[in-house]
């Protein structure tokens, strides 16, 4: 993916932040997780512990790419970053895959769906496009949650899921289309403007006057 | 559609109708709290010795019946849970 430097650069820091909001979602549910011993929180928390540490792993391996230093970069690196990535999301979607069997939906029959579009293709394409169908069947149960309890925060963190949906599927045609720039920094720049809207309730946690370990 | 109650869920039903149904402090008898929890007697009283036990109710042993009143770690407990489903709703989930 040769992008121009500047280019590259933002969007290896913007990699950080999605580091830093995966971490503090996933902070805050293990807060949950102690305090109430909620088995989604710890779904929830892990997703975005795999999510945390596959960006800092592209992140550092997009960054030391642009340094001058000895090149540490393998492509079984990259791919390690983003299996973390799609492991992080496939927990996201098991989160509500978990949910649905609680209240015995049907919603359970979008999860086989992303195993039937398995290709031959390489495997960092067949996890982009993982990723890509696990945060979509992550929104289509947002969508559904939010249709039941009509909470704003939700519709919102829909809206997130949404856009790093979008990112994962602009990260799968990148991988595709090497040859055009723009679309690598424009799949980071997505994904963490989506990240950044699912740390709307973290903020909420920390701003609303609510301390973290629950106590008003 | 059916909505199946996680343990948690149910745990923080009981604690709220023992906070709510206390009006007049001295606590809430079994019956009250088995309608309001809608679960059988046997489960109830299971979970009210693991409540009593873990410090989030106190039992009020009378004469002939025991009252159950939340404590403090109860309330604190509360509002945990009232936060934590908050963020988790947030996200599609259920506590």
């Amino acid at each position: 993916m040769a992008l121009p430097s500047d280019m590259a650069l933002i969007g290896e820091i913007l990699q950080f932040i999605g580091v830093f909001v995966s971490f503090s979602i996933a902070y805050v549910a293990f807060r949950g997780v102690r305090q109430t011993e909620s088995s989604s929180l710890l779904r929830l928390a892990t997703a975005f512990v795999f999510l945390g540490f596959g960006f800092l792993v592209e992140g550092v391996v997009g960054l030391n790419a642009l340094l001058p230093a000895p090149q540490v970069t393998t492509t079984a690196v990259v791919v390690a970053g983003l299996l973390l990535e799609t492991t992080g999301y496939f927990f996201l979607a098991f989160s509500h895959a978990v949910d649905v069997m609680l209240s015995k939906k049907m919603g359970g029959a979008l999860l086989v769906f992303p195993v039937a579009t398995l290709s031959g293709a390489q495997l960092a394409d067949i996890l982009s496009i993982l990723s890509f169908y696990f945060v979509l069947y992550g929104v289509v149960e947002t969508v559904y949650s939010y249709s039941r309890t009509r909470k704003p925060d939700t519709l919102l963190i829909a809206m997130g899921l949404a856009l790093i949906g979008v990112g994962t599927f602009v990260q799968w045609l990148s991988l595709l289309y090497l040859q055009v720039d723009v679309l690598s920094l424009l799949q980071i720049i997505m994904k963490e403007m989506g990240l950044v809207i699912l740390f709307t309730p973290v903020l909420r946690f920390a701003v609303g006057g609510v301390r973290l370990d629950g106590t008003v | 559609m059916v909505q199946y109650r996680t343990q948690v869920r149910i745990i923080a039903d009981v604690l709220s109708t023992a906070r709510d149904m206390n009006t007049e402090g001295t606590g809430v008898g079994v019956t009250t709290l088995l309608r309001k929890g809608n679960m059988s007697y046997t489960r109830m009283s299971k979970l009210l010795s693991e409540l009593v036990g873990s410090g989030l109710l106190l039992e009020l042993t009378g004469e002939k019946i025991s009252k159950y009143m939340i404590s403090e770690k109860g309330i604190q407990f509360l509002a945990a849970y009232y936060n934590f489903e908050d963020f988790a709703q947030s996200f599609g989930l259920r506590l």
